[in-house]
């Protein structure tokens, strides 16, 4: 018995002494999956953990007292010898140790002495000394030794060899076993072979895999830690199996690693495993090799012989600083070198990336050189435009912006200080708690690594623990009342842990420093009182002002973002508690955990949720606090972004921005991008750098209007939220206890539905709050907003809470921060912009709604004057805040002076009139189709979609005629409305399963509609629909289907669609069928499922519903970008939301002659033969060209659709095509 | 766990299990294996399942087919067949318990509805195939208007989703014009239903089923309704499991027993209901997986009593949704421990509740009886002293039928 409890407490000893992790505990956690495991770590307060360090001395304790009762009882001699062994005894493995143990302790059992007392107490004295000893020592000697160096080679030669060069004396200098091993490397891979067995899954997942350890090797070497990768790379190479699974790459970042640090042990034994496992060192090996010699100063002959030994294998000498993505200093360092072994030589220098020149023949006039163009500039001067970088600067340094809350501060009670007070000590002390579980995780993590496994460790060690928890703090901080999925809680905290990381990289290197002086030098293109030699666009001026380094930054595998994510979020679920009862004193209360994960069940899926206690979420409430944090990336910039001068390099200047926005994880699109020669990504970038180049400001006095009805408890008509508070509550009154089932079963759908409704409030409200906050944030300033496009080339602005995207209400908050005179005709654009606004004469023409602008003056000016108190006439407008906007703007002007020089910043639009209808019959030459979407001109806009009423009310008379009984049911009913958003929708591949369901909508909406006859009566309509569209439209159908078609047959040939727009973007649609990844361990194995995967086969389903109207959005955003391309040629301030154009008042006339010419331009290619051409290139070549499927496939793609005999070029006097 | 059999009176039994038994066509491997499967069922009850020699199909139940149903359509649904199998169940439903009005499910061809007006009861009969309602309206002439037949699908009233896609029947107006009366809950039966439990959407169709009763609404509005369904083996197994066999325990047994006094009535093999075995020219050869599922799949009729003490001072129609939502969660780690669990459904102190249920702190999930699961309930939502009792959120629930 005692004997056992010996070895229980030794053990419990060498567990303490242990100095990071703890074994043990580890292992109990692997089997524990789920929930089990979540709860049982959560257990383990810290207080609870100091407790059970403790546990083995005070075991040992115990047990010495037991001994002393044991010896009371015999007589003692002889103890002392025994007991000596005991304490060296935690040196040996935890896992030995009770044998140990044991065998010492039986020999004590067997001494006997009288002098008990004096020997116990001498021993115990001995056995602190010793274990403070111990203790100090073995920290240090794990630490040291616990990392592997020397590698074991499976080769038994070249171990051998290995051992003879290590043990020989005197060793033999490196370079020569470096030499040596060189020469007899491998000339090739010979491991291509492997794995053909196995299946497409377990490929993928062994891909994974490697991807991982790469990943970990690369972080490593970010966070210094070396000795750890180095020693996860030996183990892995240790052992058959998994050395399979290394590759070239990581060793080579392994020979970097200790390059840079000069190494060459090291580095010679990597490049004896290389040699073990049979690869052949590539350029980036012998670069690796080369550095270290340059920073050990080695003799010029050796280096000699080492290039001598590299030409040898056919490596160029140029190669190595052309085709390397080395740092700057790596460069340095290895021209050193190379320049003590040739002392004449040098280095090649790269092209200058602008030299070539986009070659699309829309482009032509954009980058000829003939005719020098002014573009315009910022309107502000060079040390402004300097001093607003500085900010924008210490912003992203700062890499979150506080902003004040918008909402009225709340009257300051004795319950809300209260409140914040305990909120404030409840985050003091939940910062030291995660700090300290952090560590702890750290420490687990990282013996995890030791044990070979690429753990977290370097991740988590990227950034410092209170930064994490700070991010921490701020993801509890915003977690809705009604939680959020575990799996997006934690892609968001493991994005935000990288996109901090990369902020911090470039902070770290010089690159600020760089950034700052270019970025000088850039201004004087743009600021108002500079001059550049040469005109160029701003592209080509950063691109001048010198070479961009390649981005290292290569993104995270969605996989590890996640796993990083999920461990934070278990930390936090583990740490952050509070006393049950708020209002108590908190020291003698017991804690209660503040998240709660949970499980909701969706489906017939269950997903993990991490849900607040709702007693946080109301001291949250009472508190209501005044600030906000937002990431740098999420606030407009305060400077002119960086131009887009590459796939990931542009908009913000350090926060890392994608030219192309996709689902995290897809990665197709980037690979499609960065294959694609730069210069024809030209257009795109130039266009997007334009947009983002538009500077703006707050339009104050709307939104202090905004704010005064905000904080009035809203006007959910108006667009302004209302707060969850003024939701509708269910009845007060209380259910008599006999209630019938039925009654019951009432109040809770009404109970469901106010909490529903009350829910829709908040987030409408936050969102709202968010907008308007960070308005008022800006408020005083001149602000950018960077651009980046969807994966079709439509553009949208990054941040995300406050652009000009938005409702209404976000829009009129906006207007241009330079101004424009509104010249001659700027003032009836505003009027007739003011009356576009209100949607009153959609019907009329621009003279009719000029005129009716002039007869409504008087509302107008009172609108502008008492908009809250007045006939309040802009309220009723389609658009109200807009319009109240307009209104002012033209008080102001008819008030100027005079109203020709008045300086404008409003923005006016021009809208598109069913613009993908106009782009598919401009496709196919519709006559019938073009007139009603007004590529035609005429004196009144036509309506498209009165057009097709009118064509459904035809054939529902003939109907009629012959007795069909709906067709006579439906008399009357047929207008405009009942067909608008089925017509529209169209376009985008409305099903007639969808169509149906919006008819219904709308036919439930009349009143007087019988409605019984609703589902026959929709069924009815959205045939007659397609019909009409197809009568109407009949070259644009036939495109449609031929673009399903062939969508469809490439699909099936196991391929996804991809296209080149005419702006030569290139495209490919994202639709795969889903794949899943799961993540285990911890409190829940996360899954997620991603569409973009391009190893599972595509989704023929999405890929032929999405080819035609991602087709069509790559045509309106190539027009798009024409038209601003050529608008910023001739001087114009131009922004849009898709297909609506803006720009100042003085400007419209320009702006539209340019997006008149930029259509027929565009049109006037051959669009659908060019497709044609591309698609047979691309699918139909090549060893596949024989088969069956891929023949029918050509058929169809050649068969490109007959287009009718409308001319183009009447469009260009249209005057409603875009109005 | 097959305990409910025991209930069967033997005068009832015996002439039940003899007249099937006559009929059934065995297939001789499966033979085997069902017996195997049915070891906890009384020896009484199996009789039907084996021990009989093969017989050639009888062709007297497909006599009754319209001539206008084409036979594909048959085969993806399920009709009983066999007019003996039909006296049988019309002698189980039919018992001395003051209701004859019987409402069934998709009769086909009818051969059960003949065996019920025969035994005298008044038979609703909803049809969802077009094809059989003259055939059906022919049967109630010939056997004296007892018989009232509408085109519905049963599976398909009162849907949850009001997002609505087809006209629907709303049981209201439909229980309206056929004259059903409301019954309060703890009055008598006022309607049983008979019919086969549909083997497409069935995890659906069990949802809409418990969320009807639970909440009361749908044919539950109008009293404690019986349903006597033919399940698939394996669900009618699960439905009635409990601790004492693991493996088929599950957070739909609980929800079940819960609502239901369940009830085994029967057992009948497949090949009763399978038009294919029951027709000679057997043309197509199906294949080899699916006729193999069929044969291993034998159908239960399973009666389903809505309790007296469903709903309770603490579990209503109002809350029973966190009901449901407590228990899937559990269910979730089946062997995980109870208070593990507690912690993720509800904020109160996860040892005070077990001490309030008088609970073993170390119980695990699949220790736990239906009833426990009920008092785990009505113990957390008794708490005084706690203003949040649960950690559930309605949107935590989305209700798909």
């Amino acid at each position: 018995m005692s004997a056992l409890r010996w070895g229980r407490g030794a053990a419990g000893l060498g567990w303490a002494l242990w100095p990071v992790g703890r074994p043990g505990l580890r292992a109990e956690e692997g089997t524990l999956g789920g929930l089990r495991g979540c709860r049982r770590r959560s257990s383990a307060s810290p207080c609870e953990q100091d407790r059970r360090r403790d546990w083995g001395h005070a075991e040992l304790l115990e047990v010495l007292e037991a001994r002393v009762r044991q010896l009371q009882t015999n007589s003692v001699s002889e103890v002392r010898a025994k007991l000596v062994d005991v304490a060296r005894l935690p040196k040996a493995d935890g896992s030995q140790s009770p044998r140990k143990v044991e065998a010492g302790n039986e020999g004590a059992a067997l001494g006997f002495t009288s002098h008990w007392a004096q020997k116990l107490h001498k021993e115990k004295l001995v056995m602190q000394r010793r274990k403070q000893k111990l203790e100090e020592t073995l920290q240090k000697e794990n630490r040291k030794h616990q990392l592997r160096v020397e590698p074991q080679l499976l080769n038994r030669e070249l171990a051998d060899w290995l051992q003879r060069w290590e043990h020989g004396s005197p060793r033999s200098p490196w370079e020569e076993q470096l030499a040596q091993l060189l020469q007899e490397a491998p000339k090739q891979l010979s491991r291509s072979e492997e794995h053909g067995h196995t299946g497409r899954i377990s490929k993928v997942r062994y891909e994974a895999q490697q991807q991982r350890l790469l990943s970990f090797l690369e972080c490593c070497l970010l966070v210094d830690q070396l000795p750890l990768a180095h020693h996860v790379l030996v183990k892995h190479h240790s052992k058959l199996r998994q050395q399979r699974a290394l590759t070239l790459p990581m060793y080579n970042t392994l020979l970097l690693g200790w390059a840079r640090k000069g190494s060459f042990r090291e580095l010679l034994y990597v490049f004896f495993m290389m040699k073990d496992a049979g690869l052949a060192p590539d350029l980036l090996s012998y670069a690796a090799a080369l550095q270290c010699m340059g920073r050990l100063n080695q003799e010029a002959s050796a280096i000699q012989r080492f290039l001598k030994q590299m030409a040898q294998d056919g490596l160029q000498l140029q190669e190595l600083f052309t085709n390397l993505p080395l740092c700057k200093e790596d460069k340095a360092v290895l021209l050193r070198a190379v320049r003590k072994a040739e002392p004449t030589f040098l280095p090649p220098q790269p092209p200058l990336s602008s030299s070539k020149v986009n070659s699309s023949p829309l482009l032509k006039e954009i980058y000829s050189t003939d005719k020098p163009a002014t573009y315009p500039k910022q309107h502000l001067p060079l040390e402004t435009l300097k001093d607003l970088f500085q900010q924008q600067l210490s912003v992203e340094m700062a890499t979150v912006v506080t902003v004040e809350s918008v909402e009225t501060a709340p009257s300051l009670t004795k319950e809300v200080l209260q409140a914040r007070k305990t909120l404030q000590e409840l985050r003091t002390r939940w910062e030291e708690e995660l700090c300290l579980a952090l560590q702890q995780t750290k420490d687990r993590e990282a013996q995890a690594a030791r044990k070979g496994r690429p753990s977290l460790f370097p991740y988590l060690c990227l950034l410092s623990e209170g930064e994490l928890t700070q991010l921490m703090l701020q993801a509890l901080q915003v977690l809705p009342q009604q939680g959020e999925s575990l799996l997006s809680l934690a892609q968001e905290l493991g994005m935000r842990i990288f996109n901090r990381h990369v902020v911090q990289r470039k902070q770290l290197s010089d690159e600020v420093q760089a950034l700052q002086e270019r970025y000088f030098k850039y201004l004087h293109l743009l600021a108002s009182d500079t001059q550049v030699v040469m005109s160029r666009l701003p592209r080509e001026h950063w691109e001048a002002l010198g070479t961009s380094e390649a981005s290292q930054d290569q993104p995270w595998p969605l996989a590890l973002v996640v796993q990083l994510g999920k461990q934070l979020a278990e930390v936090l679920v583990q740490t952050v508690k509070m006393p049950s009862n708020l209002a108590q004193p908190q020291d003698t209360q017991k804690l209660i955990p503040v998240l709660y994960h949970v499980y909701s069940f969706q489906s017939f899926r269950q997903i993990g949720i991490l849900k607040p206690h709702p007693a946080f979420v109301q001291l949250l409430e009472t508190a209501a606090e005044r600030t906000m944090t937002f990431e740098a990336a999420e606030v407009p910039m305060l400077c002119p972004p960086l131009p887009w001068t590459s796939p990931h390099s542009g908009a913000f200047l350090l926060s890392p921005t994608k030219l192309m926005r996709s689902l995290e994880g897809t990665i197709q699109h980037q690979r499609l991008l960065e294959g694609c020669p730069p210069a024809e990504l030209h257009g795109a970038l130039d266009a997007l750098t334009q947009l983002g180049n538009c500077a703006w400001r707050v339009n104050g006095r709307v939104l202090d209007l905004v704010l005064t009805i905000f904080n009035a408890k809203g006007c959910p008509r108006l667009g302004v939220p209302s707060p969850a508070s003024e939701a509708p509550r269910p009845s007060k009154q209380r259910l008599p206890a006999n209630a019938s089932p039925e009654l019951k079963t009432e109040l809770r759908r009404e109970l469901a539905r106010c909490l529903k409704v009350a829910r829709e409030m908040h987030s409408l409200r936050t969102d709202a709050l968010y907008r308007l906050s960070l308005a008022h944030h800006l408020r005083h300033h001149v602000f950018w907003l960077p651009h980046n496009m969807d994966f079709r080339g439509r553009t949208y602005p990054c941040p995300p809470h406050f652009n000009h995207l938005g409702s209404d209400l976000a829009r009129a908050l906006l207007e241009f921060a330079e101004g424009r005179p509104l010249g001659p005709h700027g003032l009836n654009w505003l009027k007739i912009h003011l009356v576009n606004l209100t949607g009153l004469k959609k019907r009329e023409s621009l003279q009719a709604r000029l005129a009716f602008a002039d007869e409504i003056m008087n509302d107008i000016l009172d609108s502008a004057d008492q908009p809250m108190t007045g006939r309040r006439w802009w309220a009723e407008a389609d658009e109200p805040w807009q319009a109240l906007a307009c209104c002012m703007e033209i008080a102001r002007a008819v008030r100027a002076p005079s109203p020709a020089a008045y300086v404008s910043h409003f923005p006016v639009h021009q809208d598109g009139s069913c613009n993908g209808l106009q782009h598919y019959a401009a496709l196919g030459r519709d006559s019938v189709g073009a007139a009603s979407v007004n590529l035609m001109p005429s004196d009144v806009p036509q309506d498209v979609y009165s057009s097709v009423a009118a064509q459904v009310e035809v054939f529902r008379r003939q109907d009629a005629e012959r007795g069909v009984q709906v067709a006579k049911v439906l008399e009357g009913f047929i207008s405009r409305k009942v067909v608008k958003q089925t017509v529209m929708t169209v376009v985008y591949g409305v099903t007639r399963y969808g169509g149906r369901l919006q008819i219904e909508k709308r036919l439930r909406e009349l009143s007087d509609f019988p409605q019984e006859f609703v589902w026959q009566a929709s069924h009815y309509l959205v045939r007659q629909v397609f019909n009409s569209l197809q009568e109407m439209f009949s070259s644009t159908r036939a495109i449609q289907r031929w673009l399903t078609e062939s969508a469809r047959l490439i699909a099936r040939s196991g391929l996804a669609v991809e296209w080149i727009t005419p702006l030569g973007i290139p495209i490919i649609q994202p639709y795969h069928h889903d794949s899943k990844v799961s993540i285990g361990g911890g409190i829940q194995s996360l899954t997620f499922c991603s569409s973009g995967d391009t190893s599972q086969k595509p989704n023929t389903l999405k890929q032929k519903n999405g080819f035609p109207p991602n087709f069509i959005h790559s045509l309106d955003s190539s027009h798009m970008m024409l038209t601003a391309l050529h608008c910023y040629r001739k001087g114009l301030t131009f922004v849009s939301v898709h297909d609506c154009f803006w720009t100042h008042a003085a400007d419209v006339a320009i702006m539209n002659q340019v997006c008149r010419e930029q259509f027929i331009r565009l049109h006037s290619q051959p669009i659908l033969h060019d497709l044609s051409t591309f698609l047979v290139e691309r699918y139909c070549s090549g060893p596949r060209s024989t088969n069956a499927q891929v023949v029918k496939l050509q058929e169809m793609l050649l068969s490109v659709p007959k287009t009718g005999t409308f001319d183009l070029d009447q469009v260009k006097h249209s005057t409603y095509f875009f109005s | 766990m097959w305990a409910p059999m025991a209930g069967l009176s033997p005068r009832l039994a015996l002439p039940a299990f003899a007249g099937a038994t006559r009929l059934c066509l065995w297939r001789s491997g499966a033979a085997a294996a069902a017996a195997a499967r049915w070891k906890g069922v009384p020896a009484r009850s199996r009789r039907s399942l084996s021990g009989f020699p093969p017989k050639l199909a009888p062709r007297e139940g497909l006599r009754d087919l319209p001539p206008g149903v084409p036979r594909s359509r048959l085969e993806s649904k399920r009709y009983v067949l066999s007019p003996s199998l039909a006296e049988t169940v019309a002698r189980l439903l039919l018992r001395d318990d003051g209701c004859d009005l019987i409402l069934e499910i998709n009769p086909g061809p009818g051969i059960l509805t003949r065996a019920l007006l025969q035994s005298g009861a008044r038979v609703i009969a909803l049809e969802s195939d077009k094809a059989f309602i003259p055939h059906l309206e022919s049967l109630g002439k010939e056997l004296g208007g007892k018989l009232h037949v509408l085109h519905t699908d049963f599976f398909k009233l009162d849907p949850r989703s009001f997002g609505v896609i087809k006209p629907v029947v709303n049981s209201k107006l439909l229980f309206q014009e056929l004259g059903i009366e409301t019954l309060s809950w703890s009055n008598g039966i006022p309607l049983k239903v008979v019919g086969i439990f549909p083997t497409k959407n069935e995890k659906k169709m069990i949802w809409k089923v418990l969320h009807d009763i639970y909440s009361c609404t749908s044919i539950y509005r109008y009293g404690r309704v019986q349903l006597n369904l033919f399940f698939n083996e394996l669900e009618s197994q699960r439905m009635m499991a409990n601790p004492q066999n693991p493996n088929l325990y599950y957070a739909l047994s609980v929800l079940w027993q819960v609502a239901y006094d369940v009830k085994l009535l029967h057992v009948e093999p497949w090949s009763s209901f399978d038009i294919s075995s029951q027709s000679v020219q057997q043309e197509k050869p199906q294949s080899k997986e699916s006729s193999e599922q069929q044969v291993q799949q034998n159908l239960c009729l399973i009666q389903l009593t809505p309790h007296k003490d469903l709903f309770s001072q603490q579990l209503t129609s109002v809350n029973y949704d966190v009901f449901f939502h407590m228990t899937k969660q559990c269910f979730l780690k089946r062997h995980g421990k109870l208070i593990d669990h507690l912690t993720s459904l509800s904020p109160i102190d996860a040892m005070d509740i077990l001490k309030e249920m008088d609970q073993d702190k170390n119980i695990k999930i699949i220790d736990m009886y239906p009833s426990d699961f009920k008092c785990l309930f009505e113990t957390i939502e008794c708490s005084k002293d706690h203003t949040f009792k649960w950690l559930y959120d309605d949107f935590m629930e989305d209700v798909i039928i």
